[in-house]
């Protein structure tokens, strides 16, 4: 089990990943999370299963393609191939403030200790740890900004309008 | 007769340094010509010892250089690398610094 | 002055914190270098050539005495005693030690400074005009929006890993001082028909290994909607800049290869989402930023002086220097002064931490304590009286910063080049030192007039030299050093990317093939008053190319 953070605390991740592609009944009875693709190619039968269901996107993947699917989607998971490819960011804010979702945006990949600050201001509410990272050190990073400019995911106006 | 040393920079004060091995012990000295080439000790046994002195954190970007001999010096080929080695090739403005840092490097 | 406010400190003081944490993981082996690398760059810290490299940001280039005095004791306490002013306005210490940058970043944080995104693929500090303000030709005041950018721009929790570095810059004048043309983003305000403020967007320009003009996506947009429509270019390049390679990463190749129109439909399209959101500005909001940047209570002073007339008769060096590096001022009484970095004695950029403290003093006695740095690395004092003129020339003369030549050959950009820089490929000052002892006649430099000459070391073109009348490029050939040569370009409002003009030449023919350009120009110029630009656009190359290469 890896380190997981949901909601700023240690937690139990019980959701699976899965390609998607497998039978039917070769898919285990717990919560899901998809490919997009497999998502898009699968929608009507996956949504006949009795679990929670989750799309994990590409970083090139548009948030929009999934607009349609945001209430019966619990999970989304966005990914961080490589600490210095920040275009998850966007996609998590698009996600919550233009579309409303309202369920678990997870970040996946180089999630790390110096990156997690900005990530909860675009709207990630939780974190698959990178194995090394230290999870007490994590939590405090959470707070280790208080003052913040501009409005985000968290804060819809910028500092001169609060 | 072309020899190669290790160099790399101080993890704390960022300075360019070379892999010396006296006497079994590996330190890093900022003195090109107090630098271990592969004159003395195998290539090997330098970058095995330059490599670890990078995993322990002490110095960062390891690399190799090649140097020729000149009598007690050891002059790197590259141009590059004899600026690396003897600092910028123009006097530094303040003048209490500019003696020690002016040194040409060519 | 932006004065801060408690949460201005607070971030400040919370950003230290963060960053010596930052470090002491580094040092304990818990942060690896290549992710310390991410951090330390956030901070404006790089490696170079010889050492740590440390560079502090002063937004849209202001400072106040006491900053001045900071960077001073800086300087001679945590470095080798001098700084090195860049082309974006920054300054830059050569020498700092690692375990000692948090100690550097508190003393900056006392007095309102700091390193933040000096480095790094995010949002750079914001450059703008030096005159702002003060300049006669000024439209609008840029002060205010820059400052606005700053806070925006300021770990924005989105942009922060964007696919590269990206700077913008701020005009508020007719000339353009600030180099709008070749930033990520320039802006410039303007004014329409029903006398609005607003703002020509222009995107993509840059310079580097492909140098380009930024083009123009917006001919006015209001004011009001400045950050929105930020937020909506810099998401867009988020997205879609490239990631694959390092030296397409920059916008100017998504404008470029995405096309100009289509770039800016999906700016507009995305920009459509964003414009009503809280980031639109209120008048209320310009008005409070405004606030900061309210002229200074100037003195109602007449235009002229008996005695500064009587200095410019009498004392032809004191009468070179009022000719060649003062600016008018929109007040009558006061001008503005130009401190030339570019002495025969120092690299072009550096200052002494002496010569820092005396600047700092010689702003508080004549110039209402504040300081500029420019574009073209030099430093401005913006509001000194007609009447002290002399005297503030006589202790710059004593100082070495009083040389006569501002937009002149010698006002040399140079970058570091290999003397510093880990990235160059060849060595930049001595070639500008050389120029500048070659050409030290005040009477022929003089003579040509109004010209721009720039260096860089290597082809990221850090010294500028694409957008120089005549710009200079160091390249290592085969292990020598060798230095090409273009002509035609310009950074200012008729921006414009210099051509090559033929093979390279060594380190010792580069000097000679520079007086041979210069002496095509003399020969060929209508009359004294035509400048080398113009010539050059009017002749063309080939005149250059037959006298040095024919």
């Amino acid at each position: 089990m890896g380190k997981y953070i949901k909601d700023r605390k240690p937690s139990e991740d019980n959701w699976m990943p899965y390609t998607g592609l497998e039978d039917s009944d070769t898919l285990p009875s717990g919560d899901i999370y998809v490919p997009l693709e497999a998502w898009k190619e699968r929608r009507d039968e996956l949504l006949t299963r009795n679990s929670r269901l989750g799309v994990i996107l590409e970083n090139t993947d548009d948030v929009s393609e999934i607009i349609d699917d945001l209430d019966r989607l619990d999970l989304v998971v966005l990914q961080f191939p490589k600490m210095v490819d920040g275009r998850a960011f966007t996609q998590a804010r698009l996600l919550r403030e233009r579309l409303k979702y309202k369920g678990e945006i997870r970040a996946v990949g180089d999630v790390l200790q110096d990156q997690v600050f900005y990530m909860q201001r675009c709207g990630f509410n939780a974190f698959e740890l990178r194995d090394d990272q230290d999870l007490n050190s994590v939590l405090k990073a959470f707070d280790e900004m208080s003052v913040t400019y501009q409005g985000a995911a968290d804060v819809d106006a910028p500092i001169w309008r609060r | 007769m072309a020899y190669t040393v290790y160099t790399a920079s101080l993890l704390k004060e960022g300075l360019v340094a070379y892999l010396s091995i006296r006497d079994g012990e590996t330190s890093w000295t900022t003195d090109v010509n107090r630098a271990t080439s592969t004159e003395t000790v195998d290539d090997s046994i330098l970058s095995t010892e330059a490599e670890r002195s990078e995993q322990e954190n002490i110095v960062v970007g390891v690399y190799s250089v090649e140097v020729t001999r000149d009598g007690d010096r050891l002059v790197p080929t590259e141009n590059r690398e004899r600026i690396r080695a003897g600092g910028p090739t123009v006097a530094l403005p303040a003048a209490k610094n500019t003696t020690a840092n002016a040194r040409v490097a060519a | 002055m932006y004065q801060y406010s408690q949460a201005d400190h607070q971030l400040l003081l919370e950003r230290v914190t963060q960053f010596r944490d930052q470090v002491s993981r580094r040092l304990k082996g818990e942060l690896s270098e290549d992710e310390f690398k991410q951090q330390r760059l956030r901070n404006g810290l790089y490696l170079q050539l010889h050492a740590y490299m440390l560079r502090v940001a002063v937004p849209y280039g202001l400072l106040s005495s006491e900053q001045m005095r900071t960077l001073a004791h800086i300087a001679r306490r945590y470095d080798r005693g001098y700084g090195h002013f860049s082309t974006r306005q920054n300054i830059q210490y050569n020498w700092p030690k690692l375990e000692e940058v948090p100690e550097i970043l508190d003393a900056l944080a006392a007095v309102e400074m700091h390193a933040i995104q000096t480095s790094g693929n995010c949002i750079r500090n914001t450059t703008s005009d030096p005159l702002a303000g003060v300049a006669r030709d000024e439209v609008a005041d840029p002060r205010p929006y820059c400052e606005l950018i700053r806070q925006w721009s300021t770990f924005h929790p989105e942009f922060n890993f964007l696919p590269r570095k990206f700077k913008i810059a701020v005009s508020g004048a007719i000339h353009d001082r600030a180099a709008v043309a070749v930033h990520d983003i320039g802006l410039r305000l303007v004014k329409n028909e029903s006398d609005e403020l607003g703002l020509e967007v222009y995107v993509g320009g840059g310079l580097g290994r492909t140098p380009m003009i930024g083009k123009l996506i917006r001919e006015f947009l209001p004011v009001h909607d400045i950050l929105t429509y930020l937020e909506a270019i810099l998401r867009v390049y988020n997205q879609f800049g490239r990631r694959d390679n390092l030296y397409k990463a920059r916008i100017k190749i998504l404008v470029h290869e995405t096309g100009e129109d289509e770039f800016r439909k999906q700016v507009e399209a995305e920009w459509e989402n964003v414009k009503a959101s809280k980031l639109r500005l209120r008048d209320e909001d310009i008005e409070a930023i405004s606030a900061h940047f309210k002229d200074p209570d100037y003195e109602i002073l007449p235009d002229n002086d008996a005695d500064f007339d009587n200095h410019l008769i009498t004392n032809p060096e004191f009468a070179k220097w009022v000719d060649n590096n003062l600016e008018l001022h929109k007040k009558p009484g006061y001008r503005i002064a130009y401190l030339s970095l570019k002495s025969p004695d120092q690299p072009p950029g550096d200052v002494t931490a002496d010569q820092m403290d005396a600047i700092a003093d010689l702003a508080d006695r004549y110039s209402l304590g504040q300081i500029r740095s420019t574009h073209r690395q030099n430093l401005v004092l913006s509001d000194v009286k007609l009447t002290d003129l002399f005297e503030l020339w006589e202790e710059l003369t004593k100082l070495g910063l009083a040389t006569p030549n501002y937009n002149h050959l010698t006002d040399i950009i140079s970058c570091p080049g290999m003397d510093y820089c880990a990235l160059a490929t060849a060595r930049s000052i001595p070639i500008a030192q050389a120029l500048t002892d070659r050409f030290e006649s005040y009477d022929y430099v003089n003579d040509l007039g109004d010209i721009s000459l720039n260096i860089s070391g290597c082809i990221n073109a850090c010294g500028h030299h694409h957008v120089a009348n005549i710009g200079i490029l160091g390249v290592n050939k085969k292990g020598v050093e060798v230095y090409q040569l273009t002509l035609g370009g310009s950074a200012r409002e008729d921006a414009a990317i210099g051509k090559i003009l033929g093979p390279a030449f060594t380190a010792d023919e580069i000097v000679d093939a520079i007086g041979e350009v210069l002496e095509v120009y003399l020969e060929n110029r209508e009359d004294s008053e035509e400048d080398f630009l113009t010539t050059y656009r009017r002749i063309g190359q080939s005149p250059f190319k037959e006298r040095l290469y024919g």
